[in-house]
């Protein structure tokens, strides 16, 4: 049996009395589309943070491919190859569409080179204007990153990671904001490349998910509610209680015996 | 047509004999004085070029520059006048102290950001200043250290010296020239395209994979460098080092130089330090009160042009050049049968 892409041993972090993500024990195996849904707060945006090094867990340890990467810094374990996109877009605002790819693509190099002109290497120089057409932008290399549509930002993003070769894709609600026509270019985009990329994804619009996904992680309050495929979680009557609340009249019913 | 890079870099080539016109140009238009006094706007904008390193590029604003300006000077004049160490190893050394003393204190500046890492910056550098005023024995305290300076070179019988005021001028020319073409390169590669994006967004730049620490220092320590530089020809220049120049309020001059001729662009120090530096040199002898003139434009620039006179200009320039070539081409258009 292959080691799972991502996996996770009891992994627990508080914030203060709130206890935001807890004794998580996930396992999710290379080669499927992973996507993480749950209501706000429950955690999800943590756990992403968790794996990406930005919060250091209180317990329990994190494994990429077997390889314990708990309590790395953030550029250490984006070196081993797992990238991430940001709930809340984030590109370098006054740096060009181009030399945020550059700049992405250096990032991979152990030393930056301190002298060589940065737009002429020859290598990078390719590789950038491929990204530009895989992303759709090679109209705006020249714009600043800063005065792109939210949905041109999102893009930007995806061509941020894709330009890295990553390993593990991170992506924290990339079709968040996005128009219909962008949704599905992002979604086709997604589709594409979990081809050779191993992509967990935290997203909101069920749509999206139940398109894309192979595997889906239900969280609430910090833990697993349930996991399994697209029609396993469609089905679940947890599930369904967890996102849209008991149907009223039930309520009535417990009131009454209750009382 | 007249694109804004071409006419960028005929400004440059313009500045460029200008510079080297200078000494028999001013003279003969105006007065000797100033050309020392340009002699040492260059010295200076390097110092207000590390501030720019710092701040316009990656961030961190530094009110500590001085410090590593006066190590420059100090390395300089303990070199020649205690060690007795000729020119060059004198300038080596004021340089290896300004960068040795940058990386130490750089070690623990630039875990801090924003005001934490200011505030970091003015303590080292007074804690530094009142250790070279009280320890007189080397540093000369309040009096600072004079001292004789030593040929620059002297190869079969033709001597280099800075006692002649031509060769002075062109060696600080030819240093300056220098560090500002290496930090021109610096900005231009990859690293500085990494100091950049940790300016713009440090959580993303770690999450891409940039050690956002040990970029932060090596910023830093490269900013020593021209501190050092600047304060080691500071020494040639005024055969003179001093405890004063180490005060925070230099490296506050450094500041405002840097931020009104315009943070984040290479030649903004060089506007910045001229502006104040020729306004000094005007008024300071009429009217004791010039300090006022430095703030009021401060505020006015701050305010008016938040990107510093070089960023404003770049700004109308790219405006005008994309105007002049939106009416060619509507006059192209009219002009097609």
């Amino acid at each position: 049996m292959t080691e799972p892409a991502l996996r996770t041993e009891n992994l627990t972090k508080r914030f203060g009395g709130l206890t935001a993500v807890d004794n998580l024990n996930l396992s999710i195996p290379s080669g499927r589309l992973h996507a993480i849904i749950g209501p706000n707060g429950a955690g999800k945006t943590t756990f992403f943070n968790l794996v990406s090094g930005l919060l250091a867990a209180d317990k329990g340890r994190v494994f990429f491919k077997g390889r314990d990467i708990t309590g790395l810094q953030p550029h250490e374990v984006s070196r081993l190859g797992i990238k991430r996109t940001m709930q809340i877009k984030s590109v370098f605002p006054q740096l060009t569409v181009a030399e945020n790819l550059w700049v992405t693509r250096y990032a991979t190099n152990q030393v930056l080179h301190p002298f060589r002109s940065a737009s002429r290497d020859p290598e990078t120089r390719e590789r950038v204007e491929l990204t530009l057409e895989q992303i759709g932008l090679p109209a705006l290399a020249h714009r600043p990153a800063g005065t792109l549509s939210y949905g041109d930002v999102a893009l930007l993003e995806i061509g941020m990671a894709l330009i890295s070769n990553p390993q593990l894709l991170l992506l924290d609600e990339p079709t968040c904001g996005m128009s219909p026509a962008e949704t599905e270019r992002a979604v086709e985009k997604i589709k594409q490349l979990a081809r050779t990329i191993d992509i967990v994804i935290i997203e909101h619009d069920m749509s999206v998910v139940f398109e894309i996904a192979e595997d889906i992680t239900v969280m609430t309050q910090g833990e697993i509610l349930a996991s399994g495929s697209p029609d396993e979680i469609s089905s679940d009557e947890r599930v369904r209680e967890a996102y849209l609340g008991r149907p009223e009249d039930e309520d009535y019913v417990e009131e009454a015996i209750n009382a | 047509m007249m694109r804004p890079h071409v006419i960028a870099r005929v400004m440059l080539i313009a500045f460029g004999v200008f510079l080297v016109a200078a000494p028999w140009l001013i003279p003969a238009l105006f007065n000797k004085f100033w050309v020392s006094v340009i002699a040492e706007i260059m010295i200076w904008s390097l110092l207000a070029a590390s501030v720019n390193l710092l701040f316009g590029y990656v961030g961190l604003l530094s009110f500590g520059q001085a410090l590593y300006f006066g190590f420059g000077m100090y390395g300089v004049a303990i070199g020649v006048a205690t060690l007795g160490l000729s020119f060059w190893p004198a300038f080596g050394l004021g340089i290896f102290a300004s960068v040795a003393i940058a990386l130490v204190t750089g070690i623990f500046a630039v875990r801090l950001t924003w005001h934490y890492f200011a505030i970091i910056t003015v303590v080292f550098s007074l804690i530094f200043y009142f250790f070279a005023v009280s320890v007189k024995p080397l540093t000369g305290g309040d009096d600072g250290i004079n001292f004789t300076l030593p040929p620059t070179f002297s190869i079969s019988g033709v001597k280099g010296s800075f006692s002649d005021a031509n060769f002075q001028y062109f060696f600080i020319l030819a240093t300056v020239s220098l560090c500002f073409f290496l930090m021109h390169r610096v900005i231009e590669s990859p690293l500085g395209k990494a100091f950049v994006a940790i300016r713009d967004n440090d959580v993303r730049a770690a999450l891409i994979g940039l050690n956002v620490y040990q970029l932060r220092l090596i910023a830093f320590v490269l900013a020593g460098f021209l501190a050092g530089v600047s304060g080691a020809l500071f020494a040639f220049f005024g055969r003179y080092a001093s405890a004063s120049y180490m005060f925070y309020h230099v490296s506050g001059e450094a500041v405002v130089w840097a931020i009104v001729g315009g943070a984040g662009t290479l030649c903004g120090p060089i506007v910045g330090t001229t502006l104040f530096i020729v306004i000094r040199e005007l008024v300071s002898t009429h009217w004791e009160h010039h300090a006022l003139i430095v703030g009021v434009l401060a505020i006015l620039v701050v305010i008016l042009a938040p990107k510093g006179l070089v960023g404003m200009w770049n700004e109308g320039l790219a405006r005008w050049c994309a105007r002049a070539e939106g009416t060619s081409a509507r006059i192209n258009l009219q002009t097609e049968p």
